[in-house]
């Protein structure tokens, strides 16, 4: 009982000296109009016994002898006296005009609010900032210099950034995939700009098939070029990418539902879990057992599940007649766009029904999911390691930080649309725009700095990702991101240099993105 | 315009909002910092009532009442449980009161503690390579010679030379962990008609001849999280122990021989080519890469696999209910991981305690950590705390009460005792950049698949500080 009362009251001493400071301070700066000598005169006596403190407390070399001579109390008191009188001297021979001192006291007043935060600030963030950057330019125990070869180290090490394997990009099925949505984009706009009368016409649709193209075309790019920087930027445009796509995605379709809320509300639960949880949990979906245990990881329960279907067990014939179903579904959709000349409708349930039928195929074909058949026919499992096996491992990693924002993204992004005004969108209605014109072309173009702010919000979040590598993987497997790596050189190599300038790219990497963020605060949009 | 009156009981209001917030964050603040206290007051409060009932102790012991605090990487409630009871038990001898704190990644957490200058008084380092940083540091304090008589009581110079740094003694070994060991199914082997292999060629004609019998041989698997691989490097450690001579084993160890050199990357190839042998392992996770060291004890229970090689403390993961070795159909018993040469080298780990602080109690506290009691007090606590079997915990102090040490446990004993060559964990010898570092993640690279041996070695080597 004894320490909660000690706790107790060293807690109602500091809130009543910060309350004390606050009040003299305030009364100080009271008398800044009237009693300016005494002002210069108080401050001048605290700096100096500020200075006097620290005078006294300098040290030098390893057995830290006192710099200087004389006692600790000679020094600030005697400081205090010397900067007192300077003070009040400065405050009695040039005291300032009226108008000065009155837009000082303003100025003051304001600072004794700030300054407490600002003193925070400082401390907590400035201070540690200049001295990561500092100890950046050492060696491992913080002693010799070295210039910036912390940096050089982590840009030239092949575990960081490895270039070597840039002709792989070439041969990816995602290069070509992202090819061919480039092309099927242009080949829409070039038809559509002649229709028009102009040269190209992007349209949303040609805008969306593009971003995909590029999204597959990063993929291609950070499959084949790999490294810890790399596996950062991966992360970077992928969960970025996704989660914004998803997240408004999931508020367009939620919107004016019947049980948004409660949709909206499953969505954005993955939000309450932490990342360290949401790992573990993920870990257990991607789990892999031998071949002849049952299953216990969800993804590689269905995986083998799908390839005990085949056409010898009767389990094939029935998803082939459920995908052929919905590929009669989908084909009759697109007669139906076709018909009604609404290409949107028509292009993309054809595209829809392309995955089914190769479906098809592969269920009475070679078969579907994580089964081979035994010498005796019986069948393998034949699981997926979702976890190590590199590259695509990274992309299963992200699948946790995407499930996590998509609901994020949501929420902000659903507001962003009822936000919208209703008269811009009803005066669309009124000249005839369906439903796909309202959202490309009122609702998109409103809420796009809403998207601006969630997209950056966001890579300054993924760029720190930590928690999730390493909890999963810790780094292994071709997974290692910057915040990992700065945290192993750190705290288990204990090399407080290359921890540090690992730091301090990571703080570059960000500090641009949170600028434009806050600039676009200030710009009040 | 709002009315005076009303404005003033309106601030009344805020004022008492405000004080009200204020009032509820230094009870939540009190509350907070309460925790810990309540606990130390409890455990000395204990301490205290056990000092005043025993008669026995001098009136006035100059170490009355003063503290002393220990970290270390022990944290389960068995381990670090068992740990608090013994330190209790000479806490209420001296009057000390002493404090543990177990964490599980105390290995990276003393780093900070030391460099932000307020260590523990003793740390419990589970890594030789480790202590002689920090005592290479200058963190460390050098132990008086009434500490190392202490200690020479009851280590032999195999143990006591890994606290040695330079020629300076500055740890005191306290736990000792066997890592040479099979860990297997008697009766299973028996019906089987598998014999125990006495050479590492006759392990792997047993291997072939179970995977001939639809058996899996050996339960492997190298996750630990921020630790993944650790269990590979103790296969390449033992293995070279057995391929090569101890003096190979120290120059590996002290960064002469190279990873890439033919004797270690051989060991490489040897334990890779065995476990990439297809039918050879049980992977509870899917693969060895993806499965938890400590997910291996269930399936050799379960018969999945025949063979399981790990240390000593092993035991402490082997489910529940299990007996060890009494003869019995299900008794899970150990046999010694063969050699190649005929020679019976030992590899073996433990933990070693090392002081920040130079104060008698300290070395008092010390001297007992290096003590036999302090092994007999533990081992009887956590045999306890396990509920009976095996403790998990192991100790070659010599002059131990061997009653306290279950049939197979002497075993090891008596195994780590009688061995000719005991080599420590090469991977805690290590600089940490190596030993906690390359070597497991290159480690885990190369049996995952996703590098060659050529590689690997080649990427720990350059990774070496130098």
């Amino acid at each position: 009982m004894t320490a909660l009362w000690g706790a107790f009251a060293g807690v109602v001493i500091a809130v009543g000296a910060s309350a004390a400071v606050f009040w003299v301070t305030h009364r100080l700066f009271g008398l800044v109009e009237r009693r300016w000598a005494v002002v210069t005169a108080t401050s001048g006596v605290l700096a100096g016994g500020a200075a006097g403190a620290v005078a006294s407390g300098l040290r030098s070399g390893a057995d830290s002898t006192p710099l200087l001579a004389g006692s600790q109390l000679v020094w600030i008191v005697g400081g205090a006296a010397v900067f007192g009188l300077a003070g009040a001297a400065v405050g009695l021979l040039r005291p300032p005009s009226a108008k000065r001192t009155s837009a000082m006291q303003s100025r003051l007043r304001a600072l004794t609010f700030v300054g407490p935060a600002m003193l925070f600030v400082a401390l907590g963030l400035i201070i540690p900032l200049l001295r990561t950057i500092y100890l950046s330019l050492f060696d491992k125990a913080g002693t010799g210099f070295r210039g910036l070869a912390n940096y050089g180290d982590i840009f030239t090490n092949a575990q960081s950034l490895d270039l070597s394997g840039w002709a792989g990009i070439f041969g990816s099925q995602l290069f070509w995939g992202s090819v061919i949505l480039f092309a099927f984009a242009l080949a829409i706009a070039l038809a559509r700009g002649r229709r028009r009368g102009v040269a190209a016409d992007f349209s949303a649709s040609t805008v969306g098939i593009g971003i995909g193209g590029g999204l597959l075309l990063s993929f291609a790019v950070f499959a084949n070029l790999r490294g810890t920087v790399m596996n950062n930027l991966w992360w970077v445009v992928a969960v970025t990418f996704l989660s914004t796509a998803l997240g408004l995605l999931a508020a367009v379709i939620a919107d004016r539902t019947k049980r948004e809320s409660f949709a909206k509300s499953l969505i954005f639960l993955p939000m309450a879990i932490s990342f360290v949880g949401a790992g573990i949990i993920w870990r257990f979906m991607y789990i892999a057992r031998p071949p002849q245990k049952s299953q216990t990881g969800l993804l590689n329960a269905i995986w083998v599940w799908f390839g005990t279907l085949r056409p010898s067990t009767g389990g094939a014939w029935i998803a082939v007649a459920v995908l052929a179903t919905a590929t009669a579904m989908l084909t009759a959709l697109c007669a139906f766009g076709v018909r009604r000349r609404q290409s949107a409708l028509a292009i993309g349930s054809a595209t829809a029904a392309i995955p089914l039928l190769w479906l098809i195929y592969r269920f009475i074909g070679p078969g579907v999911g994580g089964s081979i058949l035994g010498p005796n026919g019986e069948p393998i499992a034949g699981t997926i390691l979702f976890v190590q096996e590199s590259p695509f491992n990274n992309v299963w990693l992200m699948v946790v930080l995407i499930w996590i924002q998509t609901g994020f993204a949501m929420v902000i992004l659903s507001a962003a649309i009822k936000a919208v005004p209703s008269d811009l969108i009803e005066a669309a209605r009124v000249d005839g725009a369906d439903e796909r014109q309202v959202f490309f072309g009122v609702t998109l173009p409103t809420i796009v700095p809403t998207i601006t702010v969630v997209m950056t919000a966001m890579i300054v979040l993924v760029m720190k990702v930590f928690d999730i590598v390493r909890v999963m993987t810790n780094g292994n497997f071709g997974t290692q991101v910057i915040a990992n790596e700065m945290w192993q050189r750190s705290f288990t190599e204990f090399n407080l240099g290359l921890g540090s300038a690992l730091a301090v790219v990571l703080f570059l990497g960000v500090v641009p993105v949170m600028g434009l963020n806050i600039r676009r605060m200030q710009r009040g949009e | 315009m709002t009315h005076p009156t009303h404005q003033r009981t309106r601030r009344g209001r805020r004022a008492t909002q405000l004080i009200g917030v204020l009032f509820a964050f230094t009870l939540i603040a009190a509350a907070c910092a309460s925790d810990d206290d309540d606990d130390a007051a409890a455990t000395t409060a204990a301490a205290a009532a056990t000092t005043a009932a025993a008669p026995a102790t001098t009136e006035a012991d100059p170490l009355e009442g003063t503290k002393v605090t220990v970290f270390g990487p022990e944290s389960s409630d068995e381990e670090a449980g068992a740990l608090r009871d013994a330190l209790d038990h000479f806490a209420a001898q001296t009057g000390i009161e002493i404090t543990y704190t177990g964490a599980r990644d105390a290995a990276d957490q003393i780093n900070a503690q030391a460099a932000g200058g307020n260590p523990p008084d003793i740390f419990i380092f589970p890594q030789p390579g480790k202590l002689a940083d920090f005592a290479r540091d200058g963190h460390l304090i050098a132990l008086p010679d009434d500490v190392i008589a202490s200690m020479n009581e009851h280590w032999t110079p195999a143990w006591t030379a890994f606290g040695d740094v330079d020629g300076t003694q500055y740890g005191i070994p306290n736990k000792s962990d066997l890592k040479s060991l099979v860990w297997y199914k008697p009766a299973l082997f028996e019906s089987k008609g598998y014999g125990v292999p006495g050479t590492w060629d006759e392990l792997k004609a047993l291997s072939a001849e179970m995977i001939a019998n639809g058996d899996t041989p050996f339960c492997i698997g190298i996750e630990s999280g921020p630790a993944t691989g650790w269990t590979f490097t103790d296969w390449v450690e033992d293995l070279m122990l057995r391929f090569h001579t101890p003096e190979d084993y120290d120059a590996w160890v002290a960064g002469d021989l190279a990873f890439s050199s033919d004797e270690v990357s051989g060991v490489f190839n040897e334990v890779l080519d065995l476990w990439n042998t297809p039918g050879m392992v049980f992977a509870a996770g899917g693969s060895i890469a993806a499965t938890p060291f400590g997910d291996n004890g269930q399936p050799l229970v379960d018969n999945d696999c025949m063979m399981h090689r790990q240390a000593s403390f092993y035991a402490a993961f082997i489910p529940e209910g299990t007996v060890f070795a009494d003869g019995s159909a299900d008794a899970v018993d150990t046999f010694y991981f063969p050699s190649v040469k005929g020679d019976k080298p030992v590899l073996g780990a433990g933990t070693l305690v090392g002081a920040f602080r130079d104060a008698p109690e300290v070395w008092e506290v010390m001297k007992f950590f290096g003590s036999s009691e302090y092994a007999e007090v533990r081992q009887r606590a956590q045999t306890e705390r396990k509920g009976g079997g095996l403790s998990g915990f192991l100790s070659a102090a010599t002059n131990q009460d061997p009653s306290v040490y279950q049939p197979l446990e002497q075993s090891f004993l008596s195994i780590l005792q009688n061995a000719d060559v005991v080599r420590f964990d090469g991977s805690d010898l290590m600089p940490a950049e190596v030993g906690a570092g390359t070597f497991w993640t290159e480690g885990t690279a190369v049996v995952n698949g996703d590098k060659n041996v050529a590689e690997a070695t080649q990427a720990i080597d350059e990774s070496w500080p130098r």
